[in-house]
């Protein structure tokens, strides 16, 4: 994590080799928060309270104007955001174009489910699998190229496939119409994903399709904190600091960079493929290059180089798109005066100028911003610890 | 058999003739500086060493262990035992210092687990072993490398030269922009390394500093070798230090 420098006077090794941790809450709670378990646990908690503060609690879904399957494809988002920002934050390469691993994965989990079988387990399996093959293939050949090139050779490898299945494959993929016809079976047999699931876990989960989701993104975040805390996740940002410096040091840095293009392709596989069996429906759009340009920002508006960032900023920007685009007239809270009339077609310009506001205060996004401001905190309350 | 021999090595920046036929060995175990004024070709030689591209070798070889190394990636060379502490900001500055020395373990399991039948002479120092040598590490292993001192980052750099399988060490200015007293812990410490037998090619400007170390000593010039005999004998020639390291 950012701010683990922080800790760097917290504990002091004695001659006997015994770690002695100065016994202040601050550092306990230090260490506590680097477990895997805490950030594994605490992640599970929020994702499963998520879906009833944001759509059913009382007074905060009533001002938010939240609803449970906007709850879901944030999650999924979320998950595609996770993925992108290893590739983007913590091995330094700008990809422009993820659509084709998101929408490819989607478009696999479609084909299989009107081909093969409709069940969302293996819909997931098979679209992961498509992107994975796919991110190997694209990768093994942008990689060649780095800086500005990389992220051209991506964008032009993802638009390629756009038009692919805009007309040449529109045989498999329903061309301009999308692929439709998609009706997901019930998970293990039983459980139909949009039924509500029973007693206190339907107020507070919802349904079986957020239920389903939530437990892949907690999963997803728990591999992505594993992958970053192994050496890999360490030669990625030896990577990201210096690529020639990293080579010199005796790593296959071209080898690296691959791994993590596929990882990240994975991540946006999974992600797509859940897009699939949450819409029931692959829009041709999935495969454009605006979504590619959508990660980018949704990552970077959270935060890059951090791993809860990219799910705030992929939030953040989904609010924006499905619920202020609905506002009809801005007014004064608690009042009837009208601000802004048709306030919601102006959605795009509120998106960028809120882009432009974190861009300006907070350059390291949203969850840059609250690290500072945990730093401050702890400053303040830990007296002399840097 | 030297451990590492240059023979007639041509290498060029672009269409820029750099290196003119630079030929060098360095024994096994010892200490060879190579000296030179700013641009003759210190660096470049280096690089030559490493597999660093630029610049490219367009004739001679490089051996190591009397094994054709020219022209090899950067990456295998160093794998194969060569170390180089790249000059100037020598480190990972958002790594910690821990996360830094652990890249080199990264690098080991690779040259010992893809079946390379490598042997080196001097398996890397263990992580213990590493801070015992360098307590001020030890101190700071949390710490973000960016922020040590310069001489600290030049330790960490070389610390984590020596937790790699390395049987020769290339240092590139190790004490540019240093204090004289800490330039003094850096001296301690290649002497230290030296008396455990790795092998090691320093390349100075700062000569005076060179020589007192160094076995043997090189001096380039124009992309030339203009001198090749002991420290002692380069102490005494006056009129070679004058020409071509204005000392």
């Amino acid at each position: 994590m950012s701010d683990r420098n922080t800790t760097g006077e917290s504990s002091t090794k004695s001659d006997g080799g015994t770690v002695i941790a100065d016994n202040t809450l601050v550092a306990r709670w230090e260490e506590i928060r680097e477990r895997e378990a805490t950030v594994v646990g605490v992640t599970a908690i929020c994702v499963a309270i998520f879906p009833w503060l944001f759509s059913r609690a009382p007074v905060i879904s009533d001002v938010l104007l939240g609803y449970q399957s906007l709850a879901t494809l944030i999650l999924i988002w979320g998950i595609f955001a996770v993925g992108f920002d290893l590739l983007l934050g913590y091995t330094g390469l700008l990809s422009f174009g993820h659509a084709a691993f998101w929408g490819g994965a989607a478009y696999a989990a479609g084909i299989v489910a009107n081909t093969v079988s409709a069940d969302p387990i293996v819909m997931v399996v098979a679209g992961t699998a498509f992107a994975v093959l796919l991110a190997w293939v694209l990768g093994f050949l942008s990689l060649r190229r780095g800086g500005i090139y990389f992220s051209i050779l991506t964008l032009a490898f993802a638009q390629m496939l756009y038009y692919m299945s805009a007309a040449p494959l529109a045989f498999l993929t329903g061309g301009e119409n999308g692929l439709t016809g998609i009706s997901v079976t019930p998970l293990f047999g039983v459980f139909h994903l949009e039924s509500d699931l029973p007693s206190v876990a339907g107020t507070l989960i919802g349904n079986w399709m957020y239920l389903f989701v939530g437990v892949i993104a907690v999963l997803s975040v728990a591999a992505a904190y594993r992958i970053l805390n192994s050496p890999y996740g360490m030669v990625f940002r030896a990577i990201r600091e210096n690529e020639q410096r990293a080579e010199f040091v005796g790593l296959n840095v071209w080898r690296y960079k691959l791994m993590a293009f596929i990882i990240s392709g994975a991540f946006a596989g999974i992600a797509g493929s859940l897009f699939t069996i949450h819409g029931s429906y692959v829009p041709l759009q999935s495969l454009y290059w605006t979504e590619s340009g959508e990660i980018v920002i949704m990552t970077v508006l959270g935060g890059t180089a951090s791993l809860f960032g990219p799910i705030l900023g992929a939030g953040l920007y989904l609010y924006v798109e499905n619920i202020v685009s609905g506002v009809q007239q801005l007014t004064i809270p608690f009042t009837d005066i009208v601000l802004i009339n048709d306030f919601g077609t102006y959605w795009h310009l509120l998106l960028g100028l809120v882009f432009l506001v974190v861009i300006w205060v907070a350059p390291r996004g949203i969850w840059g911003a609250v690290s500072d401001l945990r730093a401050l905190v702890r400053r303040l309350a830990g007296g002399d610890r840097r | 058999m030297s451990l590492l021999e240059l023979d007639d090595v041509n290498a060029y920046y672009g269409e820029s003739h750099i290196l003119r036929g630079v030929t060098m060995n360095v024994e096994e175990g010892e200490i060879c500086a190579l000296l030179g004024r700013n641009g003759a070709g210190k660096t470049t030689t280096l690089r030559s060493i490493a597999g660093a591209t630029p610049p490219n070798v367009r004739s001679g070889t490089v051996s190591f262990k009397g094994e054709d190394v020219t022209g090899k990636p950067a990456e295998d060379v160093s794998a194969g035992g060569i170390s180089l502490v790249p000059e100037e900001r020598r480190v990972f500055p958002n790594l910690t210092v821990a996360e830094n020395l652990h890249l080199a373990e990264v690098v080991n399991n690779k040259s010992n687990t893809w079946g390379r039948s490598l042997t080196f002479e001097h398996e890397g120092m263990s992580t213990e072993d590493v801070y015992a040598q360098f307590p001020r590490l030890d101190e700071r292993r949390d710490q973000q490398a960016g922020t040590l001192s310069g001489g600290e980052q030049q330790m960490l750099a070389i610390a984590r030269a020596l937790k790699q399988n390395t049987d020769l060490l290339l240092l590139d200015e190790p004490y540019e922009g240093l204090a004289p007293k800490i330039i003094e812990d850096v001296e301690d410490a290649v002497q230290r390394i030296s008396e455990d037998g790795t092998t090691i090619l320093l390349v100075e400007q700062n000569a005076a500093a060179a020589i007192k170390l160094a076995d043997r000593a090189y001096v380039v010039d124009q992309g030339q070798i203009v001198f090749d005999g002991t420290a002692e004998e380069l102490r005494e020639d006056e009129a070679t230090r004058e020409r071509y390291l204005g000392v």
